[in-house]
């Protein structure tokens, strides 16, 4: 009877001796970030933050052997200089054919719940597996990519290190980009120095903060250009999807295609405004080449439709009544109006963010 | 080349069939800690009884609309409501979802008969007419409020929880 219990504590220790050395834990990661930005972040139970997770992701963001003809990674449109933007209207993926929409920029993803233009994948896990698999973009399943890695012996260890064992699978891949995007966290700029009292605005950045966030009042003699009605709080943006009256019949129905209902036509993401000033062009097709042009819009083109915002519709007491006092689309700004504007935009510009050795190539020395 | 014409144009008649098909049937969905999940049609509400709620809207007048109370559709749904409203299930919320993605909570509390007058309703009628583009077809409206901010628009989904702090 002492024999058999002194096998088993000796069976159990070895168990627990194999755990401890054969499957090593990874270093947990808790993200940093400033507390005006809230807590409410999507980190799923299944894919928690760790340092070798992220730096396995990070590899694979700058990896071209996920893509069919090995020439294209996920970083090949989403480029740190330009905050993880590619400059292009469309993007050109492995088969040569434009992508439908602008490539998004990736900045602060940790508050995002629903990701495209659309809000079509939940989650960055969901997000990850489109543009790897889409025939247009990187253009290969990602068994095909998995098989890939495993053939490179370096991988097997990375992966052992970030998930505990070896084992390449799409699901790994997944996970580790999404820990590697979920670090992109965007809150250095000039803007978030001024709120923490760290920098003093220009009068005209002053100005245009001021045009930016309040709404317009024709009777109290409130100028404001309401951006912040969708772009408020530090993070600059709302989880919403508007029609922000580009077309009037649109060609791309936005959301409507994801949800089958006709009140969403022209409907897309609020983007984030963070680094706006580097990620042109703008809009979803990317129609507007600067800054200039989308301050233009909401100033004078707002196109009329029977889903365009409420908001943006003058006859609803919205900015274009309230500042023009004609009850019409107009914002009517003054040209100084829209250059302080401008200038509180290039405000949120980090340039510690495109420059994070963190998030660089780590494929160049 | 030509295949994938006719494929596009048989995925794009499919996409464009779906979305006629979709908009006849607009619905909101209720779930969560319900007993029962719902996905209630126009025609579903008009088969419940009516109540009615006034809102001074962004123009500063007041409109009447019309719709169901939230609790009754709460009651439908299994929730806990008026006499199983206490104890813990005090820590329930009630978010309410439109369709760009809007969100507003309310503790259940504050939309039930037997803590509050003030009913709060998921009105499809204004005025006697269907709700305007923008707005409809199914609009919160709560009463008693200084701002609109809660009576929100284009209301797609109620989702009922537990509180979990």
């Amino acid at each position: 009877m002492k024999h058999q219990l002194a096998i088993v504590i000796v069976a159990i220790a070895a168990v627990i001796g194999l755990g401890a050395s054969g499957i090593r834990r990874a270093t947990p990661l808790t993200l940093v970030y400033p507390a005006n930005f809230g807590n409410r972040i999507s980190i799923p139970d299944d894919n928690p933050m760790t340092e070798e997770g992220v730096q396995l992701g990070r590899r694979l963001f700058y990896e071209t052997r996920l893509s069919a003809n090995n020439r294209v990674s996920c970083a090949t449109c989403h480029q740190q200089a330009k905050a993880f933007t590619d400059g292009l209207r469309f993007s050109q993926g492995v088969d040569d054919t434009p992508t439908p929409r602008n490539a998004m920029s990736l900045a602060n993803l940790l508050w995002v719940r629903n990701f495209f233009w659309d809000g079509r994948a939940k989650g960055l896990e969901a997000q990850a597996s489109f543009p790897l698999t889409d025939p247009h973009e990187m253009g290969q399943s990602l068994a095909v990519s998995a098989q890939k890695l495993q053939a490179d012996g370096r991988y097997a260890s990375l992966f052992a290190q970030a998930f505990g064992t070896p084992q390449i699978t799409g699901q790994r891949i997944v996970q580790a980009l999404a820990q590697f995007e979920r670090t992109l966290i965007s809150a250095n700029s000039k803007y978030d120095q001024y709120l923490r009292g760290e920098y003093q605005p220009t009068t005209s950045e002053l100005n245009g903060l001021q045009l930016f966030f309040s709404n317009p009042n024709a009777e109290k003699n409130i100028r404001g250009a309401s951006c912040g009605h969708c772009h408020g709080g530090p993070k600059t943006f709302i989880e919403l999807f508007h029609n922000n009256g580009l077309d009037t019949v649109p060609a791309d129905k936005g959301r409507e295609v994801i949800t089958g209902q006709s009140i969403d036509r022209g409907r897309f993401r609020v983007a984030t405004l963070r680094n706006i000033a580097l990620t042109a062009p703008y809009m979803h097709d990317g129609r507007f080449a600067n800054l200039e042009d989308v301050v233009d819009h909401y100033n004078e083109h707002i196109q009329p439709s029977e889903t365009l915002s409420t908001f943006l519709q003058g006859n609803q007491g919205g900015m274009g009544s309230a500042m023009s006092g004609r009850g019409d689309l107009q914002l009517g700004l003054t040209t100084a109006e829209r250059k302080d504007l401008l200038a509180f935009l290039h405000l949120l510009t980090d340039s510690s963010f495109i420059q994070d050795k963190r998030f660089s190539n780590p494929f160049i020395p | 080349m030509r295949i994938r014409t006719l494929f596009l144009l048989l995925l794009t008649s499919l996409l464009s069939f779906q979305t006629l098909f979709a908009q006849d049937r607009a619905t909101v969905k209720v779930s969560g800690e319900v007993t029962k999940p719902l996905q209630l049609s126009l025609e579903d509400l008009q088969k419940m009884k009516p109540a009615t709620a006034v809102l001074k809207d962004r123009d500063g007048k007041e409109h009447p609309y019309t719709g169901v109370a939230v609790s009754d559709i709460l009651t439908l749904a299994g929730v806990t409501t008026g006499q199983q409203l206490h104890g813990e299930n005090l820590a329930k919320f009630l978010l309410v979802k439109c369709a760009d993605g809007y969100e507003v909570l309310f503790s259940l509390a504050e939309l039930d008969a037997a803590f509050t007058d003030k009913q709060a309703i998921l009105a499809y009628q204004l005025e006697g007419n269907a709700l305007p583009a923008g707005k409809g077809p199914f609009r919160l409206v709560v009463p008693g409020e200084k701002r609109p901010a809660r009576s929100c628009q284009q209301v797609v989904e109620m989702v009922i929880r537990f509180a979990k702090d």
